[in-house]
């Protein structure tokens, strides 16, 4: 066997595009251009060419243009990955921002480079359509799809349909507000669907096919609320005509008078769930259904343009793994933490954690996103997710070859052990960026992983999710978090409040405020003492949240607050 | 911009200028009519009392000279060179904190 794979004629994890899909994408690049020729001579204004630019991803920020690339349901091949390196490298400082979207953001881009950029993205399958507006945004997916062993159905054929179902529906272009659907095969939620417009989770029904349970109106921004349940049995050819019946319903009633109260979470509260579901259910009845009906042969024909792995493994794949365990504490340690069980014998899923002790949580370097490529060439099909904790994964890796995939992470400082622990961090851009911010959220990352950067410790600890925003859009999903930071402005000055209990998951739960936002460089020590009363009140094997949800906040806040 | 943080003034204060580049997003202060700096040390002071007309002068031509988004910034009364009294402001003016190589007088520094 080569020690290198061919790249398969269909990429692995992801659609293949066709020549209509091309013809398409180059179509889009060439109006843009135009739109850019226009806009620099002056025939355009910028009220009339912000739309245009936004609907290409191109957003102006802070110290510059910031361009946003769509990674659909998070899966890139690694002809993806050194395009967007080289795009980094040529056109941008070095480096990209993979994001909670599961995107990847470039900060300091040219508005006349971008058509170029955008023509790059397209010879490699890839545009920024859907990352911005009040669209259908892209889809986003769980980051061990297709691979873990807890997954019932790998849901990514069914993202696919939803994207090439949302891309330019013509009716949905201009919804009340942005739009945002995740979906996952798997009992144990890791796309934090109840945080989403729609979440949708794929299981097996009982004549064999696929069906899914439902969950709508959940969100973070100014009004954080855990979605509901709205069905458990929707049949997958239905599948689009119940997603157009929940999308119109919100289209004809969500409210367009305030920005604040524009979601589909608002509307679902107005309504309740009885209502909400009474003129869904309503609208299905009453639409074509024949139009919208998802046959078995049309997800036959989208799975068809996946490449699928070919997982063979040696025998003694595990064998060998458990031996170079027992020879090497550290990547014992890395495989404890940076791995997760995989459903094929001998193979396992690899999390790249993008969260260096003292580093921009979600940063690569161009070099970095090369030896990914590479990397995964080597390892795993060529394939890449991102995950929305912004981190990397290879999903298929041989477990005889991990041994060799963490040295080569190891060298090119990408083997942090600490995926899920207090290391893993997501921070939004926050104020270093972001035109919208109130305050810095990276650096305050930066100071708790550096702070909490032994291994040793970050294990002791255990699992806990710190969520920073840097203004209330929540883009770092703080009001998830087990720990989460809201960046403040007072009188032109950073504060930053912290909020308990939040939770993605299963359990999913909305963070409640702990008390009076804390200056900037209080915040740090503010959660080492919360830590430490975690430390010594948690019992058995509690996790953060269990502490927290068995004591209540009282405990906290008097760590907090005691000396600040 | 209707951004209420960039409205702050205080009526005894003063103020710089300032948009970003249209073609390449770059953030400029302004140093004279016409002549814009990506150097915050560069910009003209102006006293609050005659910003807005400064501010609406500058805008009417801020096509010709290839900006967007031309707004004032208040600045600590006795700093030269001026820094802005917000955090925000600081940031646009010396760069990233969180990259400290670009900055943009090592930028400067890096081409010249
Ligand atoms: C730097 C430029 C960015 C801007 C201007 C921006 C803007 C916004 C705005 C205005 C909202 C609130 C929308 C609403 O509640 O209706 C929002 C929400 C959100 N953004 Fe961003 N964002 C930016 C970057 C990011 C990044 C880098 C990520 C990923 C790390 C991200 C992920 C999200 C998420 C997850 C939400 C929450 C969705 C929800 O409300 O349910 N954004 N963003
Ligand atoms: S949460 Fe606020 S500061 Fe952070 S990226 Fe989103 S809009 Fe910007």
């Amino acid at each position: 066997m080569p020690d290198t794979i061919q790249a398969p004629a269909l990429p692995v994890g992801h659609y293949g595009y066709d020549q209509v899909d091309r013809a398409f994408l180059a179509d889009r690049v060439e109006q843009f251009r135009d739109q850019v020729a226009r806009r620099i001579a002056g025939t355009l204004s910028e009220d009339e060419f912000k739309p245009l630019r936004l609907m290409n991803g191109l957003y102006l920020q802070l110290h510059a243009y910031m361009l946003r690339i769509a990674i659909p349901y998070g899966v890139l091949d690694s002809r993806q990955m050194r395009e967007l390196a080289h795009i980094a490298r040529t056109y941008d400082r070095d480096y990209g921002h993979f994001t909670t979207r599961q995107n990847l953001q470039f900060n300091w881009i040219r508005l006349e480079d971008t058509p170029d950029i955008l023509a790059r993205l397209a010879d490699v399958d890839m545009h920024a359509i859907q990352t911005s507006g009040n669209c259908i945004r892209n889809v986003t997916c769980d980051q061990f799809a297709g691979a873990a062993q807890d997954e019932l159905v790998d849901p990514r054929v069914h993202a696919e349909i939803l994207r090439q179902w949302s891309t330019l529906h013509p009716e949905f272009t201009f919804l009340p507000r942005k739009f945002k659907i995740a979906i996952s095969g798997s009992p144990n939620d890791r796309v934090a669907a109840r945080f989403h417009d729609i979440g949708l989770v794929a299981k097996p029904a009982p004549d064999g096919g696929t069906m899914f349970d439902v969950f709508v109106g959940g969100g973070m921004g100014r009004t954080p609320i855990v979605g509901v349940h709205l069905r458990d049995d929707l049949p997958e050819e239905d599948l689009l005509a119940y997603l157009e019946a929940m999308v119109r319903v919100y289209n004809e009633y969500g409210r367009r008078d305030n920005i604040y109260k524009a979601r589909i979470k608002i509307l679902v509260q107005a309504l309740g769930t009885e209502g909400y579901r009474a003129k869904v259910d309503a609208e299905f009845a009453a639409m074509n259904r024949a139009r919208y009906r998802l046959p078995p042969e049309t997800v036959a024909a989208i799975r068809a343009r996946f490449g699928t792995p070919d997982l063979h493994a040696p025998d003694d794949a595990a064998e060998q793994l458990a031996r170079a365990r027992r020879a090497d504490p550290a990547f014992d340690r890395w495989v404890r933490t940076n791995t997760h069980p995989h459903r094929a014998p001998g193979h396992i899923s690899a999390v790249i954690s993008l969260k260096p002790a003292g580093g921009i949580p979600g940063d690569a370097t161009s070099a970095q996103m090369d030896i990914i490529a590479d990397l995964a060439d080597r390892h795993a099909f060529g394939e890449i997710r991102v995950t929305h904790m912004q981190n990397l994964v290879l999903g298929h890796v041989r477990q005889d070859e991990l041994h060799a995939l963490w040295q080569a992470l190891r060298a090119a400082d990408l083997a942090s052990a600490n995926i899920g622990l207090i290391g893993d961090i997501i921070a939004c851009p926050g104020l270093d960026y972001c035109s919208l911010a109130n305050a810095r959220s990276i650096p305050i990352a930066q100071k708790l992983s550096a702070r909490f950067a032994s291994p040793e410790l970050q294990e002791t600890i255990g699992p806990i999710e710190i969520k920073i925003s840097g203004c209330i859009n929540a883009c770092g999903h703080h009001h998830a978090g087990h720990i989460g930071i809201l960046g403040v402005d007072k009188k032109g000055e950073e504060f930053f409040q912290l909020t308990l209990g939040g939770s993605p998951g299963s359990d999913a739960s909305v963070g409640q405020i702990l008390g009076p936002a804390l200056p900037e460089d209080a915040t740090v020590d503010a959660i080492a003492r919360l830590v430490d009363a975690y430390l010594v009140h948690r019992t058995g094997g509690e996790r953060f949240l269990d502490t927290y949800r068995r004591l209540g906040a009282a405990l906290f806040k008097d760590a907090v607050y005691a000396t600040a | 911009m209707s951004d209420v943080r960039n409205n702050r003034r205080e009526a005894g204060g003063s103020s710089v200028i300032t948009a970003n580049r249209l073609l390449d997003g770059r953030i400029v202060w302004q140093v004279a009519e016409g002549d814009w700096s990506t150097i915050i040390a560069d910009a003209r002071i102006i006293p609050n009392a005659d910003i807005e007309a400064a501010i609406a002068q500058a805008a009417a031509r801020q096509q010709a000279d290839g900006l967007v988004g031309i707004y004032g910034v208040q600045v600590e009364t006795d700093a030269t060179p001026p820094v802005p009294v917000t955090v925000r402001e600081r940031i646009r003016a010396f760069g990233p904190s969180v990259h400290p190589d670009f900055t943009p007088v090592a930028e400067l520094e890096a081409h010249a």
